[in-house]
């Protein structure tokens, strides 16, 4: 995994301690039942911290679910997206 | 802490059962970062409490509190804001900022603030209250550029304050000292305006922090440092009075010493509030004497014992002070200027907290002034505090006598005229019982700490009782220095709870308290809730006497066993019948 995979899945841990590592990069609001407005808000608020970037309001609505939230990510900050040895 | 952090920390599980409490977090706002910050810094306090949040409606704070079930909750944290006194003060309400508007924010803030006060005053008797007020900036509503206060602004500073005023007169209160907050979190770094718009949590992710880790540091029990034990020769004063004379030493502008005075002055505050000072010197005694007989010097010699001067190792002094003063060193400070002295104490005693006075650096002397006030600092100053230090002398008289046990020391007994008053009721008088409770580690029974909201259910139960006792000799008044807490059925009294102040060691008062329960209360069993501690050695000394054998479950007193046992007692005792 790259470096910005794996802080992005700590943060998924984190929001939803309920998940597996194996299941966070599946996760979705559609798969995912405890996923609401409370634990997106907390989430888009870890993942902001966490990388020191503010998410685009107009995109934030888009992102629901873990590869969205990556897909995003690395096209905003492909430095962090190299795979770690 | 970073939020990730902190939902990590709050959502570890509990080790073992600790007391949790239940916090109600009130505020006008969207509760979300701060409920997990407060949760992680309370957690982080006390890893093995689970602490429970609960949060009202949005845009409702003085609702929130008026509709609390006080019964559901421990503690009542407020997180105020501006737009809590008048939505016209947030940015989420267009209600209009002229001229005209902004008058009617002041008088209506005002009528807030009033309808507020009654709801805390309301539940203020009964839970914990801790609060902070408005941290945000005020919102450019106002005429006068932002360098200019407004009179409206103006009068809604004095509506806070006001508040605040009257909030503390509740002695269950606590509020966030702005000052610290505004140490650990710039003014200009705790308003999120777009996280406000979209989703009504107005904070910063490091403002939330701050203020979750201050409102836990209200809600957590502190222990402050008890004692404090200070070097002479640049420390308490510039100089060295062996050398330089009482004349020679001195803490003033004049002789560019004046931080010693100032240190002076807050162990002179500090003694006033009952903490204990005490000398460590490396001095000849009649050279001190002489320095404290000078009349500009700010620490009285009367709030200083006892005084160690003399050529012997620190830790020695240090030792003989901590035995005197009868507490461990882990609630001790020692100051010296000298880090050899320093050194040489913490390697006697790992516990104590050693600071070194920086006597010729008046910015780092400040920082340390500072620390003090934050490791000694209390809630309230109580009457037993302003006795504290006249009780360890007199502790001392008693000591130097032969134990209570021994018939030799009777006449002693005696003479000191020694009085005890028992206060006998259903329902706790007022928190004095509590704070002993939860403030005594070696004469206490179990070592268990009750929140406000655990001490006063308990009293629900129709056979609970509460004996408390104060003791005074001619010596001197100790104040309440036990509490007995427990249920009376049919003769049989079971004890959840005793503890007597340290300070009442060796005076028989533990024996007087059992006799009170088992001859005026008419008990023929009492039946103790006994658990070691690391720290409660006192007490089970003391229990190892009355049962002459080994402390195991369940531990059950006669009264014909107790009676058979109880030394020659000469206190004069006064029953203060509540029930």
């Amino acid at each position: 995994m790259s470096e910005l995979e794996n802080r992005l899945t700590a943060c998924f841990a984190s929001v939803f301690p309920a998940l597996t590592e194996a299941e966070i990069p599946n996760a979705s609001t559609e798969s995912i039942s405890v996923w609401d407005s409370l634990s997106f808000v907390t989430l888009a608020a870890v993942i902001q911290e966490e990388f020191n970037f503010e998410i685009d309001p107009e995109v934030l609505p888009n992102l629901d679910s873990f590869q969205a939230f990556r897909a995003y990510l690395q096209a905003a900050l492909p430095a962090l997206d190299r795979k770690e040895a | 802490m970073k939020l990730i952090d902190a939902l990590k920390i709050a959502q570890r599980p509990a080790v073992d059962a600790a007391p949790s409490p239940r916090v109600f977090l009130a505020c006008g706002f969207t509760p979300l970062h701060l409920q997990t910050f407060l949760a992680a810094h309370l957690r982080a306090k006390s890893p093995n409490a689970r602490p429970e949040i609960r949060t009202g409606l949005f845009g409702d704070l003085a609702g929130n509190i008026e509709r609390l079930e006080l019964s559901s909750i421990d503690v009542l944290a407020i997180a105020l804001e501006w737009a809590d006194l008048d939505p016209r003060l947030g940015i989420r309400s267009l209600g209009g900022w002229r001229l005209a508007d902004v008058d009617d924010i002041a008088a209506s803030a005002e009528v807030v603030a009033a309808r507020l006060l009654r709801a805390v005053k309301a539940v203020g008797g009964e839970v914990r209250v801790v609060a902070c007020m408005p941290t945000l900036p005020l919102p450019p509503a106002f005429t006068t550029r932002g360098l200019q206060l407004s009179s409206q602004e103006a009068q809604l500073r004095r509506i806070v304050a006001s508040l605040v005023e009257s909030l503390l007169q509740f002695p269950t209160v606590r509020i966030i000292n702005e000052q610290k907050l505004a140490q650990d979190s710039a003014l200009l770094r705790r308003y999120d305006v777009r996280s406000d718009l979209q989703t009504g949590f107005p904070y910063t992710l490091d403002h939330a922090s701050v203020l979750g880790e201050l409102l836990s540091g209200l809600i957590d029990t502190h222990s402050p440092m008890k004692g404090l034990i200070t070097d002479l020769d640049d420390t308490l004063w510039a100089g060295i009075v062996g050398d330089d004379g009482a004349d020679g030493i001195s803490w003033n502008l004049d002789g560019h010493s004046q931080m010693h005075g100032v240190y002076q002055q807050l162990l002179s505050s500090l003694a006033s509030a009952g903490v204990l000072i005490g000398v460590a010197s490396k001095n000849e005694e009649e050279t001190v004497r002489q320095a404290f007989q000078r009349e500009d010097l700010l620490l009285s010699s009367d709030d200083v014992f006892p005084l160690e001067i003399h050529w012997s190792r620190k830790s020695e002094s240090v030792g003989r002070i901590l035995r005197t003063w009868n507490i461990g060193a882990d609630a001790v400070v020692f100051v010296d200027d000298n880090p050899a002295e320093l050194a040489e104490v913490q390697a006697a005693f790992p516990d104590i907290l050693c600071r070194q006075f920086p006597k010729d650096d008046p910015g780092n002397a400040w920082r340390l002034l500072n620390e003090l006030r934050d490791l000694f600092g209390k809630p309230a100053v109580s009457k037993e505090d302003t006795l504290r230090m006249r009780s360890i002398r007199t502790s001392a008289v008693w000591r130097n006598q032969d134990s209570p046990h021994e018939t030799g020391s009777d006449d002693f007994f005696r003479s000191a005229d020694p009085c005890i008053v028992f206060d006998y009721g259903r329902v706790p008088e007022d928190s004095r019982g509590l704070d002993l409770v939860n403030k005594t580690n070696q004469f206490n029974l179990n070592g268990k700490r009750y929140t406000e909201a655990e001490w006063r259910q308990f009293f629900d139960d129709p056979a609970a009782f509460l004996l408390t006792a104060t003791y005074e000799d001619k010596f001197g008044a100790l104040g309440k220095i036990a509490v007995m807490m427990g249920t009376a059925r049919e003769g049989s009294i079971h004890l959840r709870t005793w503890v007597m102040s340290c300070r009442a060691f060796s005076r028989g008062i533990e024996h007087q308290c059992l006799r009170y329960l088992f001859e005026d209360s008419g008990a023929n069993q009492i039946t103790f809730d006994f658990l070691p501690t690391t720290r409660n050695g006192p007490l089970q000394d003391y229990l190892k006497g009355l049962f002459d054998s080994a402390l195991t479950a369940p531990l059950s007193l006669s009264k014909e066993r107790f009676l058979a046992g109880t030394p020659p007692l000469f206190h004069r005792i006064e029953v203060n019948s509540r029930v």
